[in-house]
């Protein structure tokens, strides 16, 4: 409250005349405040020194260049996977090949001194542990009643006898593949087809396809 | 761990690893520790790429993990790791010029390697290098020179895992090095036989960075004084430096005091080397305590005199050197000499006592620092030679004096502080005093320069700076990257057509594939590639400065 008054204008946001010419600036040397923002590459003023070129630093210079080409070829440089933009090229066999050739090799760590969940046998456990449960639904009893349920249809609707048997393919290869995207189709196909609900009983709800979820390790949610 | 740390970091890996060991990598740096399903969400990445990052990172000794309960695993980036990949070159070149090319063979491979056994390393240098007649490397020289860089500890046994119970995650304990004793006869078996599955070696080693960056400040100390001084004096420092390492830990602020008799000793048998060396060790010992940069300082009588070599010392002024240098390459040289006046500290610590006046300084100065300090110049002067840290709490100037001291036009001069300021170079203190009845409240600015901030200022230039290199480098290759790789692939069908002997001709028609002016292009592209590399290495050089100033507590 004292400080209101005091001064010329509001004593933070301007300098007064005493303080100006503390700074060095004396009356009618404001220069006009610089509206345009300062260039991106502003020029240098000084020329900067040389660097050196010696045989030491060109040997460096080698070295290092040879040792991040020997990582690039190493499979410590994680690649991207492939994409492709759509269009088949002739040349995409061989790219395809020379990347094949590379992704294949896995780093040469000692596995020991990494956790259990990098280590390359991890995934084949838990790929193991998420089909085990697979079986159990596809079991005799459940294979019997879904025939039975099949006879019905094939009885009751003999025009969609052919989609039906496509259906029952499925079955059979849901046993070994695991191609989650095209069941769902017909899991949908089905729900729409004919209304009933046996079908959902039968299929994978996805639940133990999950990547995510089957980790236990995914931490803490903070 | 700043922001431009983490740029740095990132633009590191990149260039090392890939986009998507980067990915990972930033996430690492900017998030601390964290277990492998939240980089899988954050990065958005498919889990195996975040599990091949990891593993590079792990590999390479980038990042450590630690378990946060009995499955899960925090995972942490090394950024201080990640900068000394630039360092690389550096440590091949130290083994090539100090040891030869068997050491630096064997230091490339294991740096490759990350981690490797002995039997590995030995075994897969010497089938690489079998058909090699110039070089004529032997399995058992490769041993040999082995075993003398474990012994000199460039090379160390890596940590061992142990697993803890009821926990599947190992945790990696140091373990002490013990010079090996491989079997002669088993690698020459293994070499005939053409693999090494009968050899068991399960002893893991890496390179020891810290015995290499030992040897780096030895030789920056060395060089300082050799410039400072002479030749002979740079060999006086080497012997200091050679005893130091026997009596005290080898990155010691101060070392034990070594005796002059012992160095005395030294000399005498190098004579033959440096005669005058010999002749006049106690005259260099003299010149050296009083004028080489506080290397190295007196601390007794006893036994003809006993020394200490200061690394904490040494490293403080060749921090300030670098920041001089660095004002002085920026702002030039009257700004330097502004930067240089507001740190007295500087000129307490490096003047010397002589009677009562500051040798080779102007009179003013030492009046100034005794009215400083509210003491008779004399004693002034007498204590901070005896300790700095006096100095560190004194050490304020006001805006006048510094207009005094650096011998400058008004105007100028407060122009020059104020960009000094800008930069971050140097800081002001105001001091208010009461405000008198009725008038303005005054307020005195003195000036001075926080010396570990102006270090973290010149390290985060080093790091900006590291970091602008890297992108632009980034830049040039990936804008020219067709063209290089066109060279590239004409380089080797050329190489292959000369190989089977086709003709000149045919040769010419293949090697004009590449027009004039892609020549030209590329050329430049090289030229330029070239000056960035040269650059990166010379910034990571004065980044060695800066971190070992740091290396040392900071003593208000």
């Amino acid at each position: 409250m004292a400080g209101r008054g005091r001064g010329r204008g509001g004593s933070n946001l301007s300098l007064t005349h005493d303080q100006l010419q503390a700074l060095g600036i004396a009356r009618g040397e404001n220069t006009p405040q610089n509206v345009a923002p300062p260039p991106l590459f502003p020029k240098l003023e000084v020329k900067p020194l040389p660097l050196p070129s010696d045989a030491a630093t060109d040997y460096m210079l080698i070295v290092k260049e040879q040792f991040i080409e020997y990582l690039h070829e190493s499979p410590a440089y994680v690649r991207k996977e492939a994409e492709s933009d759509g269009i088949e090229r002739y040349s995409d066999k061989y790219k395809m090949l020379a990347l094949n050739a590379k992704k294949d090799k896995v780093l040469d760590c000692v596995w020991a001194n990494m956790p259990p969940e990098l280590r390359p046998q991890a995934k084949k456990v838990r790929k193991a542990a998420a089909a085990a449960p697979k079986p159990k639904l596809s079991n005799a009893e459940a294979i019997a009643k879904r025939l039975q349920t099949l006879e019905k249809k094939e009885i009751q609707e003999g025009d969609e006898a052919m989609e039906t048997n496509d259906n029952e393919e499925t079955v059979k290869n849901q046993e070994v593949n695991d191609d989650e995207e095209v069941e769902d189709e017909h899991e949908e196909e089905f729900e729409i087809d004919d209304g009933t609900d046996y079908a959902n009983n039968y299929f994978d709800n996805g639940e133990d396809y999950d990547e995510e979820d089957d980790n236990l390790d995914d931490g803490p949610v903070y | 761990m700043s922001h431009q740390m983490g740029r740095v970091v990132s633009a590191i890996l990149e260039r090392h690893f890939g986009e998507i060991v980067q990915k990972v990598g930033d996430d690492l740096f900017s998030y601390g520790g964290r277990p492998i399903g939240m980089l899988v969400r954050h990065t958005g990445l498919p889990r195996n790429q975040v599990v091949d990052s990891l593993r590079t990172l792990l590999k390479f000794d980038l990042a450590t993990f630690e378990p946060y309960n009995e499955v899960v695993v925090d995972y942490k980036l090394l950024p201080e790791n990640v900068l000394l990949m630039i360092r690389y070159p550096r440590y091949l070149l130290q083994m090539k010029s100090k040891y030869g090319s068997e050491a630096e063979m064997l230091v490339e491979e294991l740096l490759q390697q990350a981690t490797c056994t002995a039997t590995t390393l030995l075994f897969n240098i010497a089938t690489k290098f079998k058909d090699d007649k110039e070089k004529s490397i032997t399995i058992l020289g490769l041993k040999d020179m082995f075993i003398s860089l474990v012994t000199a500890g460039y090379i160390q046994q890596a940590p061992v895992a142990e697993l803890k119970e009821g926990s599947e995650i190992p945790t990696l304990i140091p373990v002490a090095t013990i010079v090996p004793d491989l079997d002669s006869r088993a690698l020459l078996q293994a070499m005939n036989n053409g693999h090494i599955n009968d050899i068991k070696d399960n002893i893991y080693w890496r390179v020891n960075y810290d015995r290499f960056h030992l040897d780096f400040r030895d030789e920056i100390m060395i060089k300082a004084i050799t410039r400072r001084i002479d030749e002979n004096a740079g060999e006086l420092m080497r012997f200091l430096l050679e005893k130091m390492y026997l009596t005290s830990a080898p990155w010691a602020p101060e070392s034990s005091p070594l005796c002059a008799v012992e160095l005395r000793e030294r000399c005498r048998s190098a004579a033959t080397d440096k005669p005058l060396l010999h002749q006049f060790v106690d005259q260099y010992l003299k010149v050296l305590e009083e004028n080489g940069g506080g290397f190295v300082r007196r601390v007794g009588d006893a036994g003809s005199g006993q020394f200490a070599v200061r690394s904490r010392h040494a490293a403080l002024q060749l921090v300030l050197c670098a920041l001089e240098h660095c004002v002085t390459e920026r702002l030039g040289s009257k700004a330097a000499r502004i930067f240089r006046s507001s740190n007295l500290e500087r000129l307490i610590v490096t003047g010397k006592v002589e009677g009562k006046t500051l040798r080779g300084r102007p009179i003013r100065w030492s009046n100034h620092i005794s009215k400083e300090l509210e003491k008779p110049m004399n004693v002034a002067m007498h204590e901070a030679t005896e300790h700095d840290e006096l100095i560190y709490t004194k050490k304020y100037i006001e805006e006048d004096d510094i207009q005094k001291n650096a011998m400058l036009v008004n105007k100028e001069c407060k122009q020059l502080t104020y960009k000094l300021m800008e930069e971050h170079f140097i800081s002001v203190q105001p001091m208010r005093k009461p405000a008198s009845a009725g008038g303005l409240a005054k307020a005195i600015y003195l000036y001075h320069v926080k010396l570990h901030n102006v270090a973290y200022t010149g390290l985060e230039m080093c790091y900006r700076s590291l970091h602008n290199v890297l992108r632009r480098a980034a830049h040039e290759r990936s804008a020219h990257a067709r063209l290089v790789d066109k060279q590239r692939r004409v380089r080797t069908i050329v190489h292959g057509m000369r190989l089977r002997g086709e003709p000149q001709r045919n040769i010419d028609d293949v090697e004009e594939t590449l027009t004039p002016p892609e020549l030209a292009v590329l050329q430049g592209v090289e030229k330029r590639l070239k000056q960035l590399s040269t650059a990166e290495l010379e910034l990571d050089r004065n980044l060695f400065i800066f971190k070992w100033y740091f290396m040392y507590p900071y003593v208000e």
